[in-house]
């Protein structure tokens, strides 16, 4: 008997590039192998707005069906932002990702689900949608634990649910509406044992569940030559790939990088690929490409000396991972913890905390062609032995064969890998 | 199958132990990033408070220049503070000053005081000063604050006003009532 798997996210598209949805499509589509998918949804695309953008009904992408719902408001920014500073402190409101612990503490599970009603998207018709078909599922993947359509879809459900939490060190996992979501959930689908272990720090016990991750759509080649011969870059350069952003850590990059190229007189250049949102210095040093395609963000990858990812609120970061299948060593923001922990993990990155690492971490990597070497392989190694697409499949297989132990496992039923320390 | 990568060539972790030994080894002695920031963000209410801030400072110096600082000059140390008697006693300490200078030199100490005394006059100017334009730009910061505030606030009504009109418009083409009749 094949597998039948519901899964419900807050969006779900081709054009939806990153994130936790990005995420849901790449394990959709790989477990449609495996199981007959079916993905329940809103019409959103913006993450901020949650405007009805697709029609709704049914589509099909890549092979996997999906139905989307109308999302009943648009999210309120003014009333988002007070329901923010009412149960995560003024704080959170100002700089995303830092939180007041006194008002946290505070907060009731009444306020929580206000605010969780103003973050959205507060799309009802997902939740009905859920409670009357689910019994033609045999178990159901929730995306990303702080959304109204997770909380409320996972309270709905009777049937075996994994949850693929995609938490963040942003404080909101502490809210008192989220403990009992993680114990409503048959098994949590971690993306990292910080994950995890920040998770099961909040809940106050240990939680059923595996460390998992996603893996990538690799390329079949890579052309630096030609990347450096497009975009005319001679001198060496160290690449940063995602959302120029001050909640991204570009701000401090920018301050370090100048101040490094100042201090230590460095011809590295700094190349950005990603849609800006945050004023980037007028600098011949830093070279802003804009958004490209995954051709070229992997033939930038080839080219460069290292990728940097200063963002210090990760869940996963799945272009560092692209860069250790790169060869690729990373210097990373050591204040995320789950970057720090990869990097160490591997063997394949160094990272930072304040500018003098940087510093030291960089100068080291720019002058030592064989560490870099050395780095590179061992993330490769890394990649390979932890987010290979055969690894993921067999995990989740193995996770759903033990939360739904009835249903056949399906093709692959070889046995997953061990969990991580 | 280990989730951990051993490596025998590189270890990450001891690669950063050497990082931050080795940048102990250059700051010492030095203040860190942290405490620099500390005390970067710390107040000098005493000076920077527009209000505590008095104007006449250098008046006051200058009227009264003993209240603020010792007064010395080459004479100081023969006068005498006791009426006739001590003026006779300075006259006999100046008439024995070439025996007394057998036993010591009196000059650099002199010359050392006199200096601090006009030091200390200048450094009071310069305090001054600083503190008369530390107060003009804190001033200044807070007007800037304020104006920033402002702005964002605007900003912020705008974006909100943006947004509300985009909704409208979403609305508008999905309501079936407001469809031409024809359709």
């Amino acid at each position: 008997m094949t597998m039948r798997l519901g899964f419900v996210v807050q969006r779900y598209g081709l054009e939806i590039a990153g994130g936790a949805e990005y995420h849901c499509r790449l394990i959709a589509e790989r477990l449609r192998r495996h199981a007959e998918v079916e993905v329940l949804t809103t019409c959103a695309r913006d993450y901020v707005s949650w405007a009805n953008h697709y029609p709704e009904g049914e589509e099909d992408v890549h092979g996997v069906r999906v139905e989307r719902f109308r999302v009943d408001r648009p999210r309120d920014d003014g009333r988002y932002s007070e329901a923010t500073a009412r149960v995560l402190g003024e704080i959170a409101r100002v700089e995303p990702g830092r939180i007041d612990p006194a008002v946290v503490r505070r907060t009731t599970a009444a306020e929580a689900s206000a605010w969780l009603d103003e973050q959205g998207p507060y799309c009802p018709r997902v939740v009905l949608a859920l409670r009357e078909r689910q019994d033609r599922y045999d178990a159901l993947i929730f995306f990303s634990y702080r959304y109204w359509t997770t909380v409320h879809g996972l309270q709905a459900a009777r049937r075996p649910a994994l949850l693929v939490p995609t938490a963040e060190e942003d404080g909101a996992y502490r809210l008192p509406i989220f403990p009992p979501l993680f114990a409503k959930a048959s098994a949590l689908v971690f993306n990292s044992p910080e994950e995890r272990a920040m998770l099961e720090g909040a809940a106050g016990r240990a939680l059923p569940g595996e460390v998992v991750g996603v893996g990538s759509e690799l390329p079949t080649g890579m052309d630096p030559e030609g990347f450096r011969r497009r975009h005319g870059l001679v001198a060496p350069f160290l690449l940063y790939v995602g959302r120029i952003d001050r909640n991204k850590g570009c701000a401090e990059l920018f301050d370090h990088f100048l101040r490094y190229r100042r201090e230590s007189g460095s011809s590295l250049r700094l190349v950005l690929i990603g849609k800006d949102v945050l004023p980037i210095p007028d600098d011949p040093a830093i070279v802003p490409l804009g958004f490209l395609s995954d051709e070229e963000k992997w033939d930038a990858l080839a080219a460069s000396l290292a990728l940097v990812m200063p963002s210090w609120l990760e869940s996963l970061s799945m272009v560092t991972l692209e860069a250790f299948w790169a060869g690729k060593p990373v210097l990373a923001n050591a204040r995320c913890d789950v970057l720090r922990g990869q990097c160490r993990r591997s063997n394949g990155g160094l990272y930072y905390a304040t500018y003098d690492e940087f510093r030291e971490a960089l100068s080291l990597l720019e002058r030592s062609a064989g560490l870099r070497e050395v780095l590179g392989r061992n993330g490769r190694a890394y990649f390979e032995a932890n987010y290979s697409w055969d690894v993921i499949e067999r995990k989740y297989l193995d996770l759903l064969s033990r939360v739904a132990p009835e249903v056949g496992r399906g093709e692959a039923a070889s046995p997953a890998p061990a969990s991580p320390a | 199958m280990s989730f951990e990568i051993k490596s025998d060539d590189v270890d990450v972790a001891a690669i950063m132990e050497a990082i931050r030994k080795r940048i102990e080894e250059k700051k010492k002695g030095l203040y860190t990033d942290e405490e620099i920031k500390e005390i970067a963000e710390h107040r000098l209410d005493a000076v920077l408070d527009a209000h505590d801030f008095n104007p006449d400072l250098i008046k006051d110096f200058r009227t009264d220049p003993a209240r603020w600082n010792f007064l010395f000059d080459p004479e100081t140390i023969y006068r005498s503070s006791r009426g006739p008697v001590g003026k006779v006693l300075g006259a006999l300490r100046r008439v024995l000053r070439p025996i007394q200078k057998l036993f010591w030199n009196p000059n650099p100490m002199i010359y050392a005081l006199s200096r601090q005394s006009d030091l200390n006059n200048y450094y009071v100017h310069l305090l001054h000063n600083l503190s008369l334009e530390l107060t003009r730009l804190n001033l200044e910061v807070q007007d800037l604050k304020n104006r920033n505030l402002q702005l964002q606030g605007r900003l912020e009504m705008l974006a909100r006003r943006e947004k509300t009109l985009e909704t409208m418009v979403v609305y508008r083409d999905d309501d079936p009532a407001l469809k031409p009749k024809n359709e």
